[in-house]
């Protein structure tokens, strides 16, 4: 994850990353830098993917089919790679989000303080 | 040359490319739009962006097939390297070649004859009944009791059931009478392999048929589509030819012919005969075993059966006929193991010595990042190519090798031999032992040339290491020179047994015996009394053959591999009963063949059909008829119950002789004068002897065919060619074993000279150092041969205890000489050390030469 000197780095989970990328794709086609660029502002500058973890997990998206990738010509008339999701996607979309609740469930219930004791 | 993947890859390299390049571009775009300056723009963005390459290189790993990428750059690589050393590659391979070339050879044949199943369907139901004896893996039963076998509990133990015995006929019709050998068998005998006849059918209800073998027809009906019908002679019985077997089919081994048995079923005389059958489906062997087990323990066995060392048994046919082969084979693969062992053993020490003058190149490929796993992978890799090249050179060594073993090997040692040819299982042998040899010779020397130690080795003059390496090196040779010594000792062992066979008294004279067979048929000779006319005229004739000193006949020659015996029983002496061989013979026999007289007299013509009963004894039956005196004037009978006109007189005491087998003992024997035996299975057929010094093969053929021209003509041999042919199994394994001894012999040697002529280059400077200060060209030499000395005694040490351990197993093989004879050992110690110190001479001698001044400036 990108350098700020003020945050600890973020290490996420390979899959982690997967289903922010999907879920990013859900709001419509976008290319590499685009998606990066869209995380980073959903999270108020906390997530800051890498190039060399993003285009990795695009790749690795698009072998598995879960989303589609098509070369476009931009506004500036530059060719860009652009990914969309595809119905299979969605479909992960909807296991990775489940998946991702009963996470946090879990560890909420975890970090519950224990019966009798204060959490200052 | 870009393949279509290669294509492939390269376009999604390029599109990738273009990917992050526009990933890029847009970052500088939009830095620019914020306001920085083209320049800062730019240079923000890349840092921004990470390393391209790098992020390439993962983006790449993700599409996967980077394995495939890695791997031709690994043998790109290897061919390269190995290119350079052309004659360290060019040695490893062929070194590989050899040891993967006879191993591969050795598989082939072990493949044909042990691992292939039958040609039958289900083949592992076809089982031989009958009993395992000490001295036979299997023995028949007689027909009365495979009758009571038959209609008792065959049924329930067997789908078919069939007993045979060999035959040898003479053909004719169609063609000169030749003869032929083949099977007598009962109707369901071809049911029990479940083969069909490949033309017309098998037995039925006919008696006077005959099938014949694929082999047969081709060869003497000319193939001929209408045989199905035709009428040929067997033993002068005209028979008609009902089917013709497939080429496949050939029980018993070489059969020709096979025609329908009629059964002996009365007691007293009856043969052994060979039981075959197709155990049901439903049963289990063990369970079948066991009801046959009970089965037999009914039947009476004849005396000189004990029922101590005779046991029931069901046996797989396929070990029956592969039989006493199996045993060498696995000597033999033994064996090759050992020379492939020590070719690995030369090649790792090649490739530790070649791997020492790459360290500068592995120290710099770690330092640039290179993974360990990575770097002997590489050299693995190398290790692979070169064995891959060896074993396609051994593929071709195999084949010639199993062309030759073929060619020299005699019949009875192989049996199926048929069988034997390089397919795609032995194909899959070699590319497994491919990766065997890969491992074994690879793996050590990869993983010493890799250690991360190495990286102190970018400074000079690291000696630390080449000490780990030579020690080694060291233990390398010291295990080829034990292996090779294993197997030295074994061929020794082998060639000294077989020398030994070769010098047996055999209570006969074999040279300058010159002997035929003639089988007279029972149709045009059908008395005792035609037969003997025609012997006699035949004797009269050879007798007038110049140069011919002595003529007799026997009716089963020795070591022509009949044979029949009988109770015995010793007047006056009622409990004393055992069993001799008997034999007819004509009058001076025994001055024929040279067999000591050693009491009494030859028969003559005085002991006629109407005079007094005698018989010719040899030693041990003199021994039992009268232990303390002279057995001449003793009585004997050849009946177990004998009438007083059965008893006849011992008039003279000869040697025993050797039977059948060099390796048999002696033989109790008894003989009587053909003109006092009248029925003709005894004297029907009969080998003639004649002692001469000239070769009369010739004359001896014309005298019979002048006799007889109906005849079939058999070869006219001399004695002790028989004799050295029933030994030719015994020769073949010691000459194969012999020659991968000497092939291990060859790789050790190799080995040795190339570790002492690899340590005497290293030792330079030393050497060097020492000449400087006064060692004269024999301490260097000494210092050399020492050095050999001390790996010799080692290796030989070792080489000593495994052998003692290991030639056990060829104590089955051995005649008169036990697996650990000490003179043997002591042999080929001094034989192997003297090689050893024989591969060292050079390398002493150049170690001698170094010049100090050359030496000491090399630096």
């Amino acid at each position: 994850m990108a350098k700020d000197p003020s945050l600890s780095r973020v290490e996420l989970l390979q899959g982690t990353l997967d289903f922010i990328i999907l879920q990013t794709l859900r709001w419509g086609p976008r290319h590499g830098y685009g998606i990066a660029q869209m995380i980073r502002a959903n999270s108020n500058d906390a997530l800051q993917v890498e190039t060399g973890s993003l285009y990795p997990a695009l790749h690795r998206l698009a072998k598995k089919k879960w989303i589609a990738a098509d070369w476009e010509v931009s506004e500036n008339g530059q060719r860009v790679r652009v990914y969309t999701l595809t119905a299979a996607g969605r479909k992960q979309l909807v296991v990775e989000q489940s998946k991702w609740e009963q996470l946090t469930r879990a560890i909420a219930g975890v970090m519950r303080p224990p019966f009798g004791e204060d959490c200052t | 040359m870009r393949f279509p993947w290669q294509r492939r890859r390269d376009a999604r390299d390029a599109a990738l490319d273009e990917e992050l390049r526009a990933h890029l571009a847009m970052v500088v775009a939009d830095r620019i739009a914020r306001g920085e300056s083209a320049e800062d723009a730019l240079v923000a963005a890349r840092r921004e962006f990470g390393n391209v390459t790098h992020v390439k290189e993962v983006t790449r790993e993700a599409w996967g097939g980077a394995w495939i990428e890695r791997l031709m750059q690994d043998l790109r690589y290897a061919a390269r390297s190995l290119r350079r050393s052309p004659s360290f590659t060019i040695v490893a391979v062929v070194t590989l070649a050899l040891g993967i070339g006879v191993n591969s050879a050795m598989f082939t044949v072990m493949n044909g004859i042990m691992l292939q199943p039958l040609p039958f369907p289900d083949p592992e139901r076809v089982i031989a009944v009958g009993y395992n004896t000490q001295d036979a893996a299997y023995d028949g039963m007689s027909d009365h009791h495979y009758v009571a076998l038959r209609d008792g509990i065959a049924p329930r133990l067997f789908e078919h059931l069939a007993t045979y015995t060999n035959a040898n006929v003479t053909l004719s019709g169609d063609g000169d009478p030749v003869r032929i050998f083949g099977a007598e068998s009962t109707t369901d005998f071809f049911g029990v392999f479940g083969v069909r006849a490949r033309l017309g059918r098998t037995f039925d209800a006919d008696a006077r048929v005959v099938v014949l073998s694929d082999r047969l027809w081709r060869t003497r009906f000319n193939a001929d589509a209408a045989i199905i019908g035709r009428s040929v002679g067997i033993d002068s019985v005209k028979r008609t030819v009902i089917g013709v077997m497939p080429a496949s089919f050939d029980v018993p081994a070489g059969a020709d012919f096979w025609i329908p048995m009629t059964l002996v079923t009365h007691e007293g005389r009856s043969w052994n005969r060979a039981v075959v059958a197709r155990l049901r489906r439903d049963v289990p062997l063990d369970q079948a075993r066991s009801l046959w087990a009970t089965a037999a323990a009914g039947f009476e066995l004849e005396p000189r059966k004990s029922r101590s060392s005779y046991t029931a048994d069901l046996i797989p046919l396929k070990r029956l006929i592969v039989g006493d082969a199996r045993r060498p084979l696995l000597v033999f693969s033994g064996a090759v193991a050992f020379v492939l062992l020590i070719a690995c053993a030369n090649v790792a020490n090649l490739l530790l010595m070649r791997f020492a003058s790459r360290d500068r190149e592995m120290a710099v490929r770690a330092a640039l990042g290179a993974g360990r796993r990575r770097l002997i992978r590489q050299l693995l890799t190398e290790i692979f190519v070169m064995s891959a090249a060896g074993a396609v050179l051994g593929v071709g060594i195999a084949a010639l090798g199993v062309k030759l073993l073929m060619t020299i090997a005699p019949a009875e040692s192989m049996p199926r031999i048929a069988n034997v040819h390089l397919d795609g299982t032995v194909l899959a042998f070699t590319a497994a032992l491919v990766l065997a040899t890969t491992a074994i010779c690879g793996l050590v020397p990869a993983l010493h040339a890799t250690e991360s130690g190495l990286r102190a080795s970018l400074a000079e003059g690291a000696r630390s290491v080449t000490a780990g390496r030579g020690r080694l090196r060291s233990a390398l040779v010291i295990g080829e020179i034990g292996l090779a010594l294993v197997l030295l000792v074994g061929a020794a062992l082998m060639l000294r047994s077989f020398q030994r066979m070769q010098q047996v008294d055999l209570g006969f004279d074999g040279a300058h015996r010159l002997t035929t067979n003639v089988s007279l048929p029972a149709d045009r000779y059908r008395t005792g009394a035609e037969i003997k006319a025609f012997h006699d005229r035949v004797m009269s004739d050879l007798t007038r053959i110049p140069g011919a000193q002595e003529v007799a006949a026997v009716n089963w020659m020795p070591f022509t591999g009949m044979m029949i015996d009988g109770p015995t029983r010793v007047d006056g002496a009622p409990d004393v009963d055992f069993t001799t061989n008997r034999l007819v013979v004509t009058p001076r026999y025994f001055a024929a063949i040279g067999q000591r007289l050693l009491g009494g007299r030859e028969f003559t013509g005085a002991d006629r059909e109407s005079a007094p009963r005698v018989v010719i004894v040899s030693k041990s039956v003199a021994d039992r008829v009268a232990p303390n005196g002279n057995a001449v004037g003793k009585r004997i009978a050849l009946s177990p119950t004998p009438e007083p006109e059965d008893w006849r007189t011992i008039v003279g005491v000869v040697d025993d002789v050797v039977q059948n087998n060099v390796t048999d003992r002696r033989q109790a024997t008894v003989y009587q004068p053909m003109a006092q035996v009248d029925f003709p299975f005894f004297i029907a057929n009969i080998h003639y002897v004649v002692h001469t010094t000239n070769d009369q093969a010739a004359a001896i053929r014309a005298v019979i065919r002048h006799a007889d021209p109906l005849l079939p003509v058999e070869p006219v041999r001399e004695l002790s060619d028989l004799v050295q042919s029933s030994m030719l199994t015994p020769r073949f394994q010691a000459r194969v074993l012999a020659a991968f001894a000497v092939l291990a012999l060859a790789l050790a040697m190799i080995g040795i000279y190339g570790v002492l002529a690899y340590g005497v280059a290293q030792r330079r400077q030393e050497i060097g150092v020492r000449v400087a200060l006064g060692a004269t060209a024999r301490d260097v030499r000494g210092l050399v041969l020492r050095q050999t000395a001390r790996l010799a005694i080692v290796g030989l040490a070792l080489g000593v205890v495994a052998s003692l351990a290991v030639t056990r197993v060829l104590s089955r093989f051995l005649f008169q000489i036990t697996p650990t004879d000490p003179p043997t050992f002591v042999g080929v110690v001094l034989i192997l050390g003297g090689v050893a110190l024989a591969a060292a001479y050079l390398p002493a001698r150049r170690a001698s030469r170094v010049d100090p001044l050359v030496a000491l400036r090399r630096d």
